[in-house]
């Protein structure tokens, strides 16, 4: 249970060759040598010309960045209107559309070298060379949006609404909220980065930027994906939506949401994890805390990673194998009503903070049909969970992110008659 | 300078001056759907229509359908496809702006102006297109010429601007002669008070007189850098130079809060090295894009060293500098603001809107009994407010850095 070296060849060679590889590796001797000598897996190799379109192709498309693999980088901001005039809303969306279109086809936001010399570029041009890197920019409108301001308020969409206090929580106001939210992820940083900074510079003047997170290693698999580890060393998202069904059941709005059909709502937290308590706290108990072996990410029940997990089996652990207040057991659907919700999150870190500790923790974000799903896992979450003391939520957000516009429209444009 | 707030009223009074030239250039400006710019052409009465089509992918296009027309009354439709550069256009004579259309994205509805037009040469405008100008030709009788073009205007404003600059540094002068007084007099309340009193004229003009080498220097020797020499702060010290200036005053009086011997040579060396200043400023003369470029520059000074505290390190009046920043900026809009209302009226909208904003959020931090007429820039205040001045400001100087271009081709 406790040999890297198997994971490894296992994620790399994929199943049928993992069997053999790990005799092979194992008897070639030590642990380090073996994973330098192990291949990436196969998803892990990034093909940095590959581009997703932005424009739907037909009714109801979902915006990018949801279904997509999670890329391997993520940046985040939300944002506040500065403006209150509905018009400048409406070309902000616009604008932002046209340019998002742009960058996740590789290409610049107009000119970054301006015919005379005392022009100021429209594109700031960090970005140049570097491909599209599967890049995708998703949209999210905030309560705010449909508040007395903008005269929105009758296209309201039927749950959003701030995230109430939750168990547990420790928000910073300076990192919660926001009237819009911009997700970019893609395979170097540099590209998402750069989308971010253009589109918050185009935003100057009519939204003020409110707050941001800066994600690497992704932290939740998407289909055909391995399963990546959070900062805890532990395998995050075995469990996530794949299935297109359970899109369809859990993530997207139906013809019932008018003029959101086909589109979701994205939560996000910015979970502050306490990185040295973490690190001191010994293999066992990080193991109940989860409900997980850690290296393998099989569930404490037994099997291997995607085994499911027996809650009932009898154990160590308040009786039984997976503690009932391990984070799997509170997380999971079987305890929720059946609910699932779609986890796309993100390690982040922010260097160090004011203690001299390392300042890092997890950028979770996730989509859902109705942000009830979430406050209702959370509440148990925060109320229970083992996992409570090594983290803190201190950041939140929830926003209606809109369907895909098709070419020659933009995101959210059914709001403006 | 007495009590009260003079860099205010002053700054409002040239406002009210150029407020005059400004409504006569609104009337001569054909910016509406109807312009009288030209005497058209009686003899067609039909509209004959040109469309604008926008359009990108990384080098974006600005598509006039086409380059001729008879005289009369032209309605020009644009509309924005897929460009994300291009998010105006305009119709130009002599860089008089004749009609316009802003605020142009893909998705939006198409837009149009009209205007009569008389015989001449024309220019359809697409600021950020890969050609920025398309040639279009009236053909006909030709329209009465313009009689105040917006380069005129803007090279008056340049002029007039001068003589706000040698005004700011001829007070520089009397408040700085006041603070070696107050030095003097070994009195250190007062020499707190003059400090703050002296500080904000070189932080609205700094943009155009920070470049003095003194005669028999090298450009790169601080030592003859009448910049170096009056306001370099204690992070760029020069070490073979050492410390001079407005700064190393500040530290003594606010810092070590004690007058001795070397502050008062600092401070008689700094009242000698503002008074060379004032010598060599009157031999400066601004082109408008000098105004646009030193408007901007001020506010980036704004961004790098007011708001991180960085100024005013000991003495924590770094509001007081910032207002002065923003303060200097404005003045150069209002001298620059008659061309440009007539070179182009929605972005002189857009950034006197955005003055209005800065100047209301510097009014809360205004205080009666603050050194320098603001509340003290402290830790809690900037952790606070930092971050909501920052925005504004940048707010402001993202359509300020627009201008040079602007101007410069005007």
């Amino acid at each position: 249970m406790t040999d890297g070296v198997s994971r490894r060849a296992l994620l790399g060679g994929g199943l049928a060759a993992a069997g053999a590889g790990v005799g092979a590796l194992a008897g070639a001797g030590g642990t380090l040598a073996a994973q330098a000598a192990a291949a990436p897996p196969p998803d892990e190799s990034i093909d940095l010309s590959q581009s997703h379109p932005f424009y739907a192709t037909a009714a109801r498309q979902t915006q990018g960045g949801i279904e997509t693999p999670p890329q391997r980088y993520c940046v985040f901001m939300t944002f506040d209107m500065a403006s209150t005039l509905t018009t400048d809303l409406q070309v902000l969306l616009a604008r932002w559309s046209a340019a998002i279109a742009q960058l996740q086809a590789g290409k610049t936001i107009g000119t970054v070298e301006p015919s005379h010399g005392a022009g100021v570029g429209a594109d700031t041009g960090e970005a140049l060379d570097l491909g599209p890197a599967s890049l995708t920019v998703t949209v999210g409108l905030g309560p705010g949006i449909f508040d007395e301001r903008f005269g929105l308020a009758k296209h309201k969409p039927a749950h959003l609404a701030a995230i109430p206090a939750l168990p547990s929580d420790n928000l910073d106001a300076s990192l919660t909220g926001g009237d819009l939210s911009l997700q970019a992820c893609a395979d170097d940083p540099q590209v998402a980065y750069h989308a971010i900074r253009d589109l918050a510079r185009m935003a100057r003047g009519t939204a003020t930027v409110k707050w941001t997170v800066l994600g690497f290693g992704r932290a939740s698999a998407g289909a055909n994906q391995s399963t990546p580890r959070n900062l805890m060393g532990f395998k995050d998202g075995t469990r996530n939506i794949k299935e297109p069904a359970d899109f369809s059941k859990f993530v997207y709005l139906k013809d019932d949401a008018g003029w959101m059909a086909g589109g979701t709502y994205q939560v996000v937290r910015k979970i502050e994890i306490n990185i040295e308590i973490w690190d001191a706290d010994v293999i066992s108990d990080q193991q109940r805390v989860f409900g997980r072996d850690k290296v393998a990410g099989a569930p404490l029940s037994g099997g291997t990673e995607f085994t499911t997990p027996n809650f009932h089996k009898a154990g160590d652990f308040n009786g039984r194998a997976i503690d009932p207040t391990a984070h799997i057991a509170l997380a999971a659907h079987e305890n929720n009503d059946g609910v699932k919700i779609l986890r796309r999150s993100y390690n982040y870190t922010d260097g160090l903070n004011q203690y001299g500790q390392l300042d890092a923790g997890l950028f979770f974000a996730a989509y859902m049909n109705d942000p009830e799903h979430f406050t209702r896992i959370q509440t148990r979450l925060g109320a229970s969970d083992r996992l409570n003391e090594y983290i803190s939520h201190i950041g939140s957000g929830v926003f209606a992110v809109p369907p895909a516009p098709r070419s020659g429209s933009y995101v959210g444009e059914a709001l403006f008659g | 300078m007495s009590s009260g707030n003079p860099q205010k009223s002053r700054l409002r009074s040239v406002l009210a001056l150029t407020a005059v030239a400004v409504s006569a250039a609104l009337v001569l400006a054909g910016c509406s759907t109807s312009s009288s710019s030209g005497s058209g052409d009686s003899s067609s009465s039909k509209v004959n229509k040109i469309s604008v089509t926008l359009t990108g992918g990384g080098s974006d296009k600005c598509a006039v359908s086409s380059t001729s027309v008879p005289a009369g009354p032209v309605t020009f439709t644009v509309e924005n496809k897929s460009s994300t550069g291009i998010t105006e256009v305009e119709l130009l004579q002599e860089q008089k702006i004749l009609g316009e259309k802003e605020n142009l994205a893909p998705g939006l509805a198409k837009s149009s102006f009209t205007v009569t037009l008389g015989g001449g040469k024309y220019q359809v405008y697409c600021p950020g297109a890969t050609k920025e100008l398309t040639d279009f030709t009236v053909t006909g009788k030709a329209a009465a010429a313009s009689n105040s073009s917006a380069a005129t205007l803007l090279r008056q404003g340049a002029k007039q601007y001068a003589t706000y600059v040698d005004d700011q540094v001829t007070t520089m002068v009397a408040t700085t002669k006041a603070l070696q007084t107050a030095v003097d007099s070994g009195n250190l309340t007062d020499a707190q008070t003059a400090y703050a009193k002296a500080r904000p004229y070189y932080e609205r003009v700094e943009s155009d007189v920070d470049g003095f080498v003194k005669p028999g220097f090298k450009a790169t020797d601080n030592a003859g850098n009448l910049d170096y020499l009056i306001d370099m702060r204690a992070s760029n010290l020069d070490p073979k130079v050492g410390w001079h200036g407005y700064h190393a005053v500040e530290r003594d009086l606010f810092q070590s809060k004690a007058i001795t011997a070397s502050t008062k040579t600092l401070a008689a060396e700094l009242t000698s090295n503002v008074e060379e200043l004032s010598k060599l400023v009157p031999s400066l003369s601004y082109k408008p894009e000098d105004l646009a470029n030193g408007a901007a520059g001020l506010l980036e000074e704004v961004q790098t060293e007011k708001v991180t505290g960085e100024e005013e390190a000991f003495s924590h009046i770094d509001l007081v500098d910032l207002a002065a920043n923003v303060e200097g900026a404005e003045e150069a809009f209002a001298y620059m603001r008659p061309g440009l209302q007539k070179l182009d009226p929605s972005i002189t909208k857009a950034i006197a809107a955005q003055f209005t904003k800065t100047d209301a959020l510097l009014d809360t931090y205004r205080s009666s009994t603050g050194l320098g007429g603001f509340i003290t820039y402290d830790a809690a205040t900037k952790a606070k407010d930092a971050n909501t001045i920052s925005q504004q400001v940048q707010a402001l100087q993202d359509p300020l850095s627009q201008l040079a271009a602007k101007v410069a081709t005007a």
